[in-house]
């Protein structure tokens, strides 16, 4: 039995590391290293000159500026939509509940460039494209779903029991949320925290067309500098892309390591 | 009392509501722009549309990529959350595997450009290794007419996707069933068919439909990895959109509404088949 869960991890470690690992540490290396020496007899050249291009493109710095404000907006929209969202979904029983459910998938299944397109004649008209509220309005399209989804289960999986405890114990509603619900919800809020900033970082066609080449977000310089950056500069670009929602979860820790209960220290005497 | 926790709900699901008049909005307006021109309702963007060879062509080659891409992530993320369920549910499975889900699809793109290009990672090792002559006579992987490209970014980005939607199924699997089935004389197939399958085969379908949908209408990888000819719906659509000539930009409303009735169509047939399922396992349960 022993054996056989040893050989399991083994084989679990050689495809992952084969097929999602590797190719992420090539990534890295090539951003920091010039030629591979292939074909040549030339040493292994490490440099971050791709980095320090990258850098000095003045864009950069503002689009991941961008990226990042139009990131926390449709984060914290979506976290105030899918919880409530999720807690009715996980709590009460309802006439026309399962028709709901599939309808929030629909936002998933209909093409994203086809409500992109239709939506754009009416963002023309209510001022709202190319302006960053119209790009946060059409984030919101692929990533609610997904709220919605991740923090239902999370409600589902804490249960009633411990709500209806804090009732009886005589709380009130924004207590409960935030010394009950809140601190137990912590793991998917993390997920889905995560998620949406990665979704939201990604989305090209829909930025492109609503945004209207006046919201410059990130994805919004990497498509052009596909043609005419060199693939170190290009590399240390889409390392970029990772460390930016890694940096931005970090940051969301710290501002949640503020609130009492959250706080390692307390927790752990 | 009923009533009242009812409306709870209700005032609960509000925003979410409202939200979803967004999309809504969105896929009507591009119904309507489809059929109309001038104010007046018209087919004459549908006939004009089906008229054009590269529109059929683009259909054809974008569903082949999609179904091949779809069929190939299930498949993996099946048999690896099955075979690795334990491992997975550690944290340093889970951050090995979730890993590509860190990064855009563009640049999961990119890296596959980088490994698979014929001046790229691998071609470069197998000359280095004496297997081929030149990296010419490394077989042409991305950009090319068959979506090779375009199908190894999808199978790597949404692998893991598949089994982010599987795990908690077999997280929570409980033995008893198989054991029944294996005191019944059911051997390993039984098992599987009768003690997992109907709980796996719903979110299997689900996922499959989100991938479908997904992979069937997006513009960003295929721009990347994909052949000037035939091209992805997507592209074509994206090229129409934003074409010089005013008169092909109905042509993009409307074959994005084609591409949506082709999802809803697999959809429907992928639901009523759960739906199916779903019934005889509450018969079952009664």
């Amino acid at each position: 039995m022993n054996q056989l869960s040893k050989q399991k991890k083994i084989q679990f470690w050689a495809l992952t590391l084969l097929f999602f690992i590797l190719p992420v540490v090539f990534l890295l290396l090539k951003s920091t290293v010039l030629n591979f020496g292939f074909g040549r007899n030339e040493d292994i050249e490490f440099s971050f000159i791709g980095w320090e291009t990258l850098f000095s493109e003045s864009q950069l710095i503002h689009a991941t500026l961008v990226s990042l404000g139009i990131g926390a907006l449709v984060v914290f929209l979506n976290l105030s939509i899918g919880l409530l969202a999720g807690k009715a979904l996980a709590f009460y029983s309802f006439k026309g509940k399962s028709v709901i459910e599939s309808l929030f998938l629909l936002p998933l299944i209909v093409p994203l460039l086809a409500i992109a397109m239709g939506i754009h004649v009416a963002m023309i008209r209510i001022g709202l494209s190319d302006t960053w509220i119209g790009v946060v309005l059409i984030h919101l399209v692929p990533t609610i779903p997904y709220s919605i989804k991740m923090l239902q289960s999370g409600y589902a999986s804490i249960g009633t029991g411990m709500l209806q405890q804090a009732q009886v114990l005589g709380t009130n509603r924004w207590h409960r949320f935030f010394s009950v619900e809140l601190p137990l919800l912590m793991p998917s809020i993390r997920s889905t925290v995560f998620l949406i900033f990665v979704i939201s970082l990604s989305q090209y066609v829909i930025t492109a067309i609503i945004g209207g080449g006046n919201v410059v977000t990130l994805a919004m310089i990497y498509f052009p500098f596909l043609d005419s950056a060199g693939s170190t500069v290009l590399a240390a670009f889409s390392t970029w892309f990772a460390l930016l929602p890694i940096l931005f979860y970090l940051s969301m820790e710290l501002l949640l390591s503020l609130l009492p209960y959250q706080n390692p220290w307390r927790t752990r005497l | 009392m009923k009533l009242s926790e009812t409306n709870k709900a209700w005032v609960l699901l509000t925003p979410a509501l409202l939200f979803l008049s967004l999309p809504a909005y969105g896929l009507f307006s591009a119904i309507w722009t489809s059929l109309h021109e001038n104010g007046s309702f018209t087919t004459k963007h549908y006939r004009v549309l089906f008229q054009q060879e590269a529109f059929w062509e683009s259909v054809g080659y974008s569903v082949r990529i999609t179904l091949i891409a779809t069929v190939l992530s299930l498949l993996l993320g099946l048999l690896l959350t099955r075979a690795f369920t334990s491992i997975i549910q550690s944290t340093k499975g889970k951050l090995s595997i979730w890993l590509p889900m860190l990064f855009p699809h563009f640049v999961w793109g990119y890296i596959v450009l980088l490994l698979f290009e014929q001046s790229g990672l691998i071609s470069h090792s197998l000359v280095e290794m004496g297997l081929i002559s030149s990296t010419s006579s490394f077989p042409i992987m991305t950009n090319d007419q068959n979506g090779i490209g375009i199908i190894l970014t999808y199978v790597g980005k949404e692998t893991p996707f598949v089994v982010l939607m599987l795990l908690p199924i077999y997280a929570k699997q409980q033995t008893g069933y198989k054991d029944l089935v294996q005191t019944l004389g059911g051997g390993k197939w039984a098992a599987f068919k009768d003690a997992e399958w109907p709980w796996v085969f719903p979110v299997l379908l689900e996922a499959g439909i989100i991938l479908f949908a997904f992979i069937l209408s997006a513009y960003e990888v295929p721009f990347l990895l994909g052949a000037t000819f035939p091209e992805m719906i997507s592209v074509l659509t994206y090229d129409w959109f934003y074409s010089g000539d005013w008169n092909e930009r109905p042509l993009a409303f409307a074959s994005m509404i084609i591409t949506s009735i082709l999802i809803g169509i697999v959809s429907f047939i992928a639901f009523s088949a759960m739906n199916r399922k779903r019934m005889l396992l509450t018969k079952g349960q009664d």
